[in-house]
């Protein structure tokens, strides 16, 4: 027995011990959260990222969500856009589009100063033009919503900038709604791009103070601040808030767990259970739903080779899967289905849910039409091939629950006949995959403000790759009445309904080819905790934004 | 008496125990790396004759350096086998719409338009002065991407093989004594701590302590409740393998005539294990950290992701994802050239505990 | 008589069995289940690991489902049994690819010159010092996910560590009295090894390399975390951990069960490993 108190007591020992390694081997400073018996309130508030963290905090480099979600603290555009997608003031007060189209007119707000001092002007509009522009820059989402622009000249005033384009572009004020063509300080620009990625200079409620790589971005109040957007709550002055501490937690668990334990205040890209328990009464998580614009979530059927050349075979494929079935097990009603290409954030978004129905007899009959007969296997086959279609899935664009959804899709291809092959890739092997034709199905994500993303996706022009091997179009629709639409509605400036006309056709094509497989909205929900108020997303790309919120209750 | 996981090669099968170079039980096993042993153990100039000391530490040294540059060579070869353009990652990254003139411009910036052998040359110069090439990514030396990932890193790294050391000593303390149930219950866990997925473990940890019981937070920092979760995370499968090999080293300790005799001289079964057996335990546990140190670098990687902590391992992810190609290389050999210093510093410890246990 | 005598024989063989410690006995057993479940997975789990069933989703153990059901509603239990035969063809073949590569890299730096001996001694260092989970990130980059990446990332970066042993044991062996003793007979070279050196020396290599089996598996399941194992929907344990893991905090049962098999392939593979290791340094490992 007394060797046993022993064993136990050593033990004890040690556990102790290992306790003191561990002590000892911290740098010490803990700044417990202090707790009191009163609500207190503070100021500063901590957010906490999914998204990969940016190799560069200017938006204008690359241009992915992940750096407009930082850069919509700090950087501001010329217009922005309101609930109903109608554009509105921001740091221009008012523009005039000619009656030609080709040149646009900004009017800029007055006094306005960049964090660094400099002054806002249209040399400034032009100096971030020329930027975006520059190869150097290495712009590609900013780049492509610009490529109409020819330059940018001084109007009647310093402060009326006139933007020339070489032909009309219906898209290019939702294109200087986007965080990834904000203006920046043209003295700032003017630095190297390492300085200006790692602290960019704006008119934003807030400036970058400092970027510990890997771990958090410390942003600080603008004192000076005064260009809030038409649409905010906050018409003059200051944010409440003096700093946000902006952290990247990749794991998603650990990202909740950090919010339910107060560690942070606001995450992304949170878990469908989740979001779940945020809906329900006297949660103390509360959801902000804020779908990404432009495209929705949706599969795309490589309509360039076989199999899915064939009209049969796409639609087979389409009815051959029960993705409300898998959308409902998954998402728990928190991702209403889709039926269009187009975001429902888009107001120009046409739903054609019927478009798209399950119907697994169906899918058989198309397919025993289209000539491929059922194998030993159950798998179809024709002309000694099998129907073996290809699903590169990025383990980086697509969420867990997401790869879930396209498992079941593929158990329930698999009873039509198909052999859905389901490949979970890093990024750059995923864009190999791409660039080298080697999919029949993907699932890629494309934010855009405005409609006009029908264009850079399913244009015949989408089909050509740039020289990197990247391309837009994935479903490789190439119909000339397709893109007669689409360059039409592109061209059509200052007649709002013509234009919803033309993107409405066009979207009713693109359903009609079936190459498309609508699922839902591209997923951005924020989780924060109940007592923040104010917190919105700006309905631009939708990332959130704190000059409204109010100071929030301390843990 | 049944010393049922008493399993092994040990060091009876070693020659020389503990300067041997063969692995205590379940020594290999560890991590497909296995440790099994020491690197530079047994250069063969040194070990048939005994050489003077300040000899055989040139040996050695000589020998680490030989062993990095063929990482860096191995690194550099294995890399260009990789699919991708590296230049697309200095122009935007995968995905990129850069002009074929800016894909270019960055071939050329990076040499990337050079013949291999060329490009091979120009990294070993690079190299030995001590730079390490600037990230395609981020646009600035790698030496400065590294510089503050270092720490957090080997704070991290350090604390796990404390903890795991601790830990290790204890189980193997237990299960060597004469309490059977003790033992077996030492030796259950060690067992099962060894085989532990470390990433499982670090997720049950979040869920157990941060969510439910909120002891200590979620992501962590360089704090001392900061740390307890991931050093437990990685600490843990640790000592399950030190905890194996040290027993097995005292096990047989136990069994040399020297302790029979101590034990005729009335020395208590603890004393016994506690002053004699203990150091025996020690060589390959001490032999085994060197291996351990690598060990915990790899885990790193997935512990640094679950808890968020900014580090080597999770800069080494995003760089292969993104094709970061001296990045990759620049924490590699960083990686590598902690490995080969730890084993060096495990090798003197080794030498120090020999002398001792041969006065 | 003849009875009795047919009788003696099993009852031999049952009386030998029966000394057999229980603890053999129920590692034996645990053994035999796990080649069951891997060599005929329908006996035990009938039903069909891929088959979905979202409106079953999450369901918590019960009967019917006594591992509960994943995110997709397919039946844990089903899908536990059904992946053991690809955990253990991954800690089999990738062990066996490192114990391969490892002594043909251990006999040339044990067997041969000095300068061969020094040159693939850094290499075998090299190798240790190469991080593990780079070359198998690197592998899986250039060879694209799957079983047999893993096989190969996995059996490659233990193939050093096996090397390193079988170098040392050869030189412990080619030092004894009775290779000494051959070698003075004027047996040539190959026989020598043949016939003497490798018998010796692979012994404590294959046993320790059954401890390797369950740190294989282990490994290969972290590869399935960062999404680069088996492709879906193949029932896959480090694949299934770490999607239950995404649900830990409304499904423990989709972390728990693939976890616990992982704990015990690897249990059992060690335990295994020991004795036999155990029996090769002549202790008597079924003591």
């Amino acid at each position: 027995m007394s060797r046993l108190t022993r064993s136990a007591l050593a033990a004890a020992a040690i556990a102790a011990a290992g306790a003191l390694a561990l002590t000892s081997c911290s740098s010490g400073t803990q700044a417990g959260p202090a707790s009191s018996g009163t609500v207190k309130t503070k100021t500063t508030l901590t957010y906490a990222s999914g998204d990969a963290e940016p190799e560069c905090l200017d938006p204008h480099v690359g241009g992915n969500y992940p750096q407009a979600l930082v850069a919509t603290q700090y950087l501001e555009n010329l217009v922005s856009r309101d609930k109903d997608g109608k554009i509105i003031p921001w740091l221009a007060s008012k523009w005039e589009v000619a009656e030609d189209g080709k040149t646009v007119t900004f009017t800029l707000k007055d006094g306005v100063k960049f964090t660094d001092g400099t002054a806002l002007n249209w040399e400034a509009v032009k100096a971030n033009v020329d930027h975006l522009q520059d190869p150097d820059t290495a712009s590609s989402t900013g780049y492509l919503a610009f490529a109409k622009i020819t330059s940018v000249t001084k109007g009647a005033s310093e402060l009326e900038a006139v933007v020339h384009l070489s032909a009309p572009d219906s898209a290019l004020l939702e294109s200087f709604a986007q965080t990834w063509n904000a203006i920046e300080s043209p003295t700032a620009l003017k630095r190297s791009q390492e300085e200006n990625c790692a602290a960019p200079v704006g008119t934003g409620p807030f400036k970058v103070a400092s970027w510990a790589k890997q771990d958090r971005v410390e942003l600080v109040r603008n004192d000076a601040y005064t260009t809030a957007p038409a649409d905010a709550a906050t018409q003059s002055g200051q944010a409440a808030l003096s700093a946000i501490t902006w952290r990247f937690i990749p794991d998603s668990a650990t990202r909740y767990a950090a919010l339910q334990s107060g560690e942070v205040d606001v995450i992304d890209n949170p878990l469908p259970e989740n979001i779940q328990a945020a809906g329900a009464e006297g949660s103390a998580i509360k959801d902000l739903n804020a779908p990404r614009p432009g495209a929705s979530n949706r599969i795309e059927l490589n309509s360039g080779q076989a199999p899915f050349n064939d009209h049969k075979v796409r639609e087979a494929f389409i009815r051959s899967v029960d993705v409300n079935a898998g959308v409902e097990s998954l998402f728990k009603g928190t991702a209403p289905r889709s039926g269009s290409a187009l975001s429902s954030a888009e107001p120009l978004a046409v739903q054609s849910a019927d478009a798209y129905p399950y119907d697994l007899e169906a899918a058989k009959k198309l397919l025993d039409e289209a000539g491929w007969t059922v194998g030993a296997d159950g798998i179809r086959e024709k002309d000694g091939k099998k129907l073996t279609v290809r699903f590169p899935v990025s383990t980086n664009q697509s969420a867990p629950a997401e790869q879930s959804l396209f498992t079941q899709l593929q158990a329930g291809a698999k009873a039509a006949g198909f052999d859905v092959q389901i490949s979970l890739l890093d990024l750059s092997s995923w864009y190999g995959a791409l660039g080298k034709n080697e999919y029949e199905l993907v699932s890629a994500p494309y934010t855009k403000v405005g409609p006009d993303v029908l264009r850079i996706l399913y244009h015949s022009s989408g089909i050509k790759p740039a020289p990197s091997g990247y391309f837009a179009n994935h479903a490789q629709i190439s119909d000339p009445e397709l893109d007669k639409i689409l360059d039409q509605a592109s061209a059509t400036v200052n007649d709002e309904a013509k234009r919803g006309e033309l993107y409405k056709q066009a979207q009713e094509i693109i359903a009609k080819k079936q190459v498309i497989l609508p699922i839902f909205d591209q997923q951005n929900h924020y989780l924060y905790r109940a007592g923040i108020e104010g917190l919105r997303a700006l309905p631009t790309v939708n990332t959130p934004t704190f000059l409204d919120v109010k100071p929030i209750p301390a843990v | 008496m049944h010393h049922d996981a008493r399993s092994a090669p040990g060091p009876t099968l070693g020659g020389e125990p503990g300067a041997s170079a063969v692995p205590g039980p379940g020594a290999a096993a560890p991590g497909p790396a296995g440790p099994a042993g020491r690197p530079g153990a047994g250069a063969p100039a040194v070990r048939g004759h005994r050489s003077p000391w300040w000899l055989a530490a040139l040996w050695r040294l000589l020998g680490a350096v030989v062993a990095i540059w063929l990482v860096a060579t191995l690194g550099f070869v294995v890399l260009q086998a990789l699919p991708g353009d590296p230049a697309e990652a200095a122009v935007g990254g995968p995905g990129s719409q850069a002009s074929a003139a800016a894909l270019q411009a960055a071939r050329e910036q990076f040499g990337l338009d050079q013949p291999l052998p060329q490009q091979y040359l120009n990294y070993l110069g690079q190299l030995l002065r001590g730079d390490l090439g600037v990230s395609y990514g981020q646009k600035l030396p790698v030496v400065d991407v590294i510089a503050p990932l270092l720490w957090p890193t080997l704070l991290l790294a350090f604390c796990s093989l404390a903890v795991a050391w601790v830990l290790a000593l204890g189980t193997a303390l237990v299960a060597t004594g004469r309490s059977r149930f003790a033992a077996a219950l030492a030796s259950g866990l060690e067992l099962v701590a060894s085989v532990l997925p470390g990433f499982w473990l670090a997720a049950v940890l979040v869920m157990v302590f941060s969510t439910q019981l909120g002891w200590f937070p979620a992501v962590s920092d360089n704090s001392a409740r900061g740390l307890v979760l991931p050093a437990l995370a990685l600490a843990v499968p640790l000592a399950g393998y030190l905890a194996q090999t040290m027993r097995e080293g005292m096990l047989s300790a136990l069994d040399a005539p020297f302790a029979a005799a101590a034990r005729t001289r009335g020395e208590t079964p603890w004393g016994l294990r506690w002053r004699h057996a203990l150091r025996h335990g020690l060589v390959p546990g001490i032999n085994l950290s060197g291996w351990a140190f690598g060990y915990l670098i790899s885990g790193a990687v997935v512990v640094e992701t679950v808890f968020a902590r900014p580090g080597l391992g999770r800069a080494l992810l995003s760089a292969v994802t993104a094709r970061d190609v001296p990045l990759v290389l620049g924490v590699t050999l960083v990686s590598a050239l902690g490995y080969v210093l730890v084993t060096l510093l495990a090798d003197a410890l080794v030498a120090l505990v020999d002398r001792r246990a041969a006065a | 008589m003849s009875a009795a005598l047919s009788e003696t024989r099993p009852r031999a063989v049952v009386h030998r069995l029966a000394r057999l410690r229980p603890g053999t006995w129920l590692l034996a057993a645990c053994g035999l289940v796990i080649l069951l479940c891997a060599a005929v997975p329908g006996l035990i789990a009938p039903g069909d690991p891929l088959a979905i069933a979202p409106r079953e989703s999450f369901l918590s153990p019960r009967w019917g489902h006594p591992f509960g059901t994943d995110e997709s509603g397919r039946d844990l239990f089903t899908r536990v049994v059904h992946g053991t035969r690809s955990s253990v063809l991954i800690g089999v073949l990738s062990t066996l690819l490192g114990v391969g590569l490892g002594a043909v890299l251990g006999l040339v730096t044990g067997l041969g010159r000095r300068w061969l001996d020094a040159a693939g001694s850094r290499l075998i260092d090299a190798m240790l010092a190469f991080p593990t989970l780079l070359l198998a990130l690197l592998l899986i980059a250039v060879r694209g996910p799957g079983v047999a990446t893993v096989i190969v990332a996995v059996g490659l970066s233990s193939a050093p560590g096996y090397a390193r042993l079988l170098r040392s044991e050869v030189r412990r062996v080619s030092r004894s009295g009775h290779v000494e003793a051959a070698r003075m007979l004027g047996k040539g070279p190959v026989a020598i090894v043949w016939r003497h050196i490798l018998p010796g020396a692979l012994g404590p290599l294959l046993a320790v390399a059954t401890l390797g089996v369950g740190q294989a598996i282990v490994w290969a399941s972290a590869l399935g975390y960062l999404g680069l194992g088996a492709p879906p929907p193949a029932p896959e344990w480090g694949a299934m951990l770490n999607a239950g893991r995404t649900y830990i905090s409304n499904g423990w049962w989709m972390t728990v069960f693939p976890g616990l098999a992982i704990v015990g392939v690897g249990v059992v593979a060690t335990l295994a490993g020991r004795r036999l290791s155990a029996r090769w340094a002549g202790r008597g490992g079924a003591r």
